[in-house]
């Protein structure tokens, strides 16, 4: 299997809109970083060592992947162009860190890109599983599972008081990391977002933007994770995780409803110009795009827009990122020449969903 | 001024950031501008930035530098990577496994503030590491009856513990290299 694969399509296993919640609950991501006793960390290490690291989790995974039922591909950075790591970056399968190339590291992928293993990047061993919807222990146990085969095959850093060591104080103990990306353009839209941040906030969580911190969300697609890794355990940190997502479910379909109710004709109208927008618009950005995917996302879940399906909304996300849509143009354009190629793409990827679903059935499932 | 990320067009465009409190402004040319507005990941810049700027406001005071120069003149550091307690602040990352042994008596102070309150960690424990200290213990219980037995001049019995104890001992050794 070669890279290629990965990179030619924009479509992975999370972007499936299926499992509870859906269609609030983009995707849940767990990372667990683990570090080998015996090696410093990436960020001292030498080449040598990182060789050696890289060489000893690759023959790890790769030896025992049947017992996950899937293979691996091994992707070294090194042999990878830039323009390729930008992609593997958008379709959330490696870190910007990683991409950089700077360590001699690599991505072990499985099949359906929904395990990716990050080795060198901020640590020796960074296991990552997406699962769509909110499947927080499920993706947990995934996780376990390629967690416990380097276990039995590499010696962990671990402290009986510090538990998993890692090069990020703000990792250790648990080194896990959960996450799930949440569309709330309904919270967004009526002004909720600011406050229901700082709660979350004040009980150890931590909400950002997908697309880059700080600035606001784009596409209202927020990502909420744990922020504590350290004095809590796996499970606690799951089931606080998967409390405040219920929550914020919870609020984002009272929104829905207020929305729904108070100004139907207005939101119809607003949500069905971003509809026009997307299948007419002959020049459009990466944020003017993503508005509108938001508002068609959200027409379809309130039963106002029929005969588009989801999955292709995700695809539009993804694709429509400028090292995507340079790959798809096969040469290097402007970015005037950009927002004409991606207005193109989505037009005809909506176009071509158009042809096979006017058949009077409404694929939505609210 | 040329661009900041491409280091090769001219710098037209300025972005100016909130990081922290701390207003940032950088220059980037209109490709580079577009490109990293807004869909380029900057979490992975912004996070140690953010992290290592916190560990310095909290811990370079100067009665803490003071107390601690006054224990010893060395700085605190790990011999394994050569890290000292600066640099990890400085850093906000650690330099390998081993600094959290050099620095163990500091790091409660760093992760109560980073883990809401948090030092001790309670949650999974891998596999052989918990063969590891069950061995510890085994072995540290069979010296102790090798001692008695030692006591009480029954030495065949206490060659027998001995060797028990050896053969736990090799089993550690072996266990902790390739767990």
């Amino acid at each position: 299997m070669t890279i290629e694969k990965f990179l030619e399509s924009s479509v992975s296993g999370w972007m499936d809109p299926r499992g509870e919640d859906s269609d609030i609950v983009m995707s849940t991501r767990i990372r667990l970083a683990r570090n080998l006793r015996g090696y410093r960390f990436p960020l001292s290490f030498t080449e040598n060592e990182a060789h050696q690291v890289d060489q000893l989790v690759t023959a790890a995974l790769v030896d025992s992947a049947e017992k996950v039922g899937t293979t691996f591909s091994s992707i070294p950075m090194e042999k990878t162009t830039t323009l390729d790591r930008q992609i593997l970056v958008e379709k959330h399968l490696i870190s910007p860190n990683l991409a950089k190339g700077q360590i001699p590291g690599s991505v072990l992928l499985s099949e359906d890109e929904g395990i990716s293993v990050m080795v060198n990047e901020e640590d020796h061993i960074r296991i990552q599983c997406l699962f769509p919807g909110l499947q927080l222990e499920e993706a947990y146990e995934q996780a376990d599972t390629i967690d416990r085969i380097f276990e039995k095959e590499l010696p962990y850093a671990f402290d009986e008081e510090f538990g998993y060591l890692t090069s990020c104080p703000t990792n250790t103990g648990t080194g896990l990391r959960a996450s799930v990306m949440m569309h709330l353009p309904a919270l967004t839209m009526t002004n909720q977002m600011g406050r229901i941040i700082q709660a979350i906030m004040r009980v150890g969580m931590v909400v950002r933007g997908i697309y880059g911190e700080g600035s606001e969300a784009l596409g209202n697609v927020y990502q909420v994770s744990n922020q504590t890794t350290l004095g809590k355990t796996e499970e606690e940190i799951l089931e606080d995780l998967q409390s405040i997502t219920e929550q914020i479910i919870q609020k984002e379909r009272e929104a829905r409803e207020t929305l729904l109710h108070s100004e139907q004709p207005v939101l119809a109208d607003t949500l069905y110009r971003s509809l026009g927008v997307l299948t007419y618009a002959r020049i459009i950005s990466t944020d003017e795009a993503a508005k509108c995917l938001s508002d068609v996302r959200l027409g379809i879940d309130l039963g106002i827009i029929t005969g588009v399906d989801v999955s292709i909304l995700n695809e539009c996300m993804i694709f429509m990122q400028p090292g995507f849509i340079q790959k798809y143009a096969g040469n290097s354009l402007q970015p005037n020449e950009r927002d004409v190629f991606r207005a193109k793409m989505i037009r005809e990827r909506l176009t071509i969903e158009n042809k096979t679903t006017t058949k009077g059935e409404k694929p939505h499932d609210v | 001024m040329i661009c900041e990320n491409c280091k090769q067009r001219p710098a037209k465009v300025t972005v100016t950031q909130v990081v922290n409190g701390e207003q940032v402004n950088r220059h980037y040319c209109e490709v580079c501008a577009q490109n990293l507005h807004p869909f380029h990941v900057e979490a992975a810049h912004q996070d140690p930035l953010a992290i290592h700027q916190l560990l310095q406001n909290w811990f370079n005071v100067p009665t803490q530098e003071s107390t601690q120069r006054a224990q010893s003149d060395q700085p605190l550091k790990c011999d394994t990577c050569d890290w000292t307690f600066r640099q990890f602040l400085n850093k906000g990352k650690f330099g390998c496994a081993d600094c959290y042994d050099s620095f163990r008596k500091q790091l409660p102070g760093v992760f109560k503030r980073l883990h809401n309150g948090n030092t001790k960690h309670v949650g999974k424990t891998p596999g052989g590491f918990e063969r590891v200290i069950e061995l510890k213990k085994q072995i540290e219980s069979l010296r102790a009856q090798m001692q008695e037995a030692v006591a009480e001049e029954n030495f065949e019995e206490a060659a027998t513990l001995r060797d028990e104890a050896r053969m736990l001992e090799e089993q550690l050794k072996n266990g902790a290299d390739s767990a």
